[in-house]
């Protein structure tokens, strides 16, 4: 009988650690699932950005979207603004004919190649196209090669 | 008679440590005990801790922790709040003095090799208090959300993401989405005034315990091992003791936090706490600069791959001081500034931190536009 009592408490004893270990690794789980957020309020990745017209020959800069616009005659490209180094904002830098990062030094040239590091990747080029209604739109989510561009008719 | 008792009952209430006993003993005076806790700078730093304390709870009437709000509250803290600027000065000062005196009280453990058996442990304590200094500082800068706020957590976020596998899901997880924002925000903010301070307040404690845990094992301190030859001939009787003994310390680790509340105060009317523009995404200032505390890690990145000098060279270097207790055995000069037997090991870490410092003066003096070398004295191109 002793044997008996003896083993149903430590069968309720065994029952009460899983019970808390449970309870604490599920707990534990849930917060950390609980930081990574499912919704986020950031600006969306496509967007559009005005005529042909509003860009002159040559290079420009739009602030709110961390992106350039390079226009060669009737060619339009976009290129990211965000160094692939750690995210500092490039500068174009005319007279250089380069982007250069203000926070370690990378330097990328007109294509978007490193020219200098520490960055090792390039500048990433967005696809450009055009609404229906003539609107530019830059897609983020899709990159193309330097060689790619949109050609607009004006 | 009466004064038997009285020293077996203060004996009791001081736990057997061995120091504290001989205080009762009457065999070293209460003066020299303070003298083997070498400088204060351990009852320093808890103090700073109190003052950071104090001085962020009355920050935490007037700030507002979001993106829209944050960087004006600040400005009112700063220019309509009564005296709202010396408060922020006070905990900016504070926390600053905070990291130099915790690196010095550091070294002084090292350079007296007092991390050694039994007190290991102890030591590793410290370091994990160090971090939590680091990451305290770090989380502080975000908060007033201004361009050092912005940029120094987007470098910081993208540090992260150059681990491999991890790196992406990590800095999602860090930031709460894939920019800087409300969340990260929202989360520096929590961590900085809720979780660190309760993790570093418990830390704080266990240092404190194991303190007079590990005078015990280890049976001396500093004060015993090189005894005056008067001290041990037992001339303080112990009415004196009980008169002045803990009065007497008390007193002077007293007018020791004194005198750095009035240098931390005088610092904050002299000068403010810098505070760049507003948050800007667009425009990142050239040169952007972290903070001087990890100016050091700024430095590094410029020199290549992210993950190589940002997180794989600092956490080794990190682990190998975790370490330096269970590799050094040796007993000898356990409690001696400097001593002879430890030549290499002093060089090495005076090499160690000398280079930090070089480091951190390199990032802040000689580094221009695109982080480029720049004497001091060699003007900036403009742009």
């Amino acid at each position: 009988m002793t044997g008996n009592t003896q083993s149903r408490r430590e069968f309720l004893g065994r029952c009460g650690w899983i019970a808390a270990a449970g309870a604490v690794g599920g707990l534990t789980i849930a917060s950390v699932r609980y930081m990574r957020p499912d919704v986020l309020y950031e600006p969306p990745k496509e967007y559009k950005i005005g005529t042909i017209d509003d860009y002159p020959e040559g290079v420009d800069f739009i602030s709110d979207k961390r992106i350039f616009i390079v226009r060669e005659q009737n060619s339009i490209r976009a290129l990211s603004g965000v160094c692939t180094h750690l995210g500092c904002t490039v500068q174009w830098i005319e007279e250089r004919n380069r982007w250069e990062c203000p926070c370690h030094g990378s330097v990328f040239n007109d294509k978007g190649a490193v020219d200098k590091g520490p960055a090792r990747n390039p500048l990433p080029w967005f696809d450009v196209n055009l609404t229906q209604d003539g609107i530019l739109l830059v897609d983020e989510r899709k990159i193309v090669s330097y060689t790619k561009s949109l050609t607009v008719k004006t | 008679m009466q004064g038997k008792i009285m020293k077996s009952g203060l004996k009791d209430i001081l736990v057997h440590n061995p120091i504290r006993e001989s205080i009762v003993r009457a065999e070293i005076h209460p003066s020299e005990w303070i003298k083997s806790k070498v400088l204060g700078l351990g009852m320093l730093n808890a103090f700073l801790f109190i003052v950071l304390t104090l001085t962020g709870i009355l920050l935490m009437f007037y700030y507002v922790p979001g993106t829209e709000k944050a960087y004006r509250s600040v400005k009112d803290i700063e220019e309509v709040v009564s005296f709202g600027i010396i408060i922020r000065n006070m905990h900016r000062w504070s926390a600053e003095l905070m990291i130099v005196s915790v690196f010095l009280h550091f070294s002084r453990v090292f350079y007296m090799a007092e991390y050694r058996k039994p007190r290991e442990f102890n030591w590793v304590i410290g370091l994990l208090m160090f971090v939590c200094v680091l990451a305290m500082g770090d989380t502080g800068y975000l908060l007033p959300w201004d361009q050092k706020s912005y940029w120094g957590m987007t470098i910081m976020s993208n540090v992260i993401s150059s681990m491999p596998v991890v790196g992406d899901q990590l800095k999602y997880l860090v930031l709460g989405g894939t920019e800087v924002g409300q969340n990260v925000l929202s989360r520096a903010y929590n961590m900085h005034v809720k979780i660190l301070p309760l993790v570093l307040g418990i830390l704080i404690g266990i240092h404190f315990w194991r303190i007079r845990q590990d005078d015990r094992l280890a049976g001396s301190s500093p004060a015993e091992t090189t005894p005056s030859s008067e001290s041990s001939t037992g001339r303080y009787d112990v009415q004196t003791i009980q008169s002045i003994g803990w009065l007497d310390i008390s007193k002077r680790e007293l007018s020791k936090c004194l005198l750095v509340l009035a240098i931390v105060m005088g610092a904050s009317l002299l000068f403010n706490a810098p505070l760049e523009e507003i948050a800007t995404p667009s425009v990142t200032p050239n040169p952007a600069k972290a903070p001087w505390f990890f100016l050091e890690l700024q430095e590094m990145l410029s020199w290549g791959p992210t993950f190589f000098w940002a997180v794989v060279l600092p956490g080794l270097v990190f682990l190998f001081l975790l370490m330096i207790p269970y590799i050094d055995r040796g007993a000898i000069g356990t409690g001696v500034w400097f001593h002879p037997s430890r030549r290499v090991e002093n060089i090495l870490f005076t090499a160690f931190a000398v280079i930090l410092m070089g480091l951190i003066v390199v990032g802040k003096f000689m580094r221009g536009p695109a982080w480029v070398f720049y004497w001091p004295w060699e003007a900036w191109p403009i742009p």
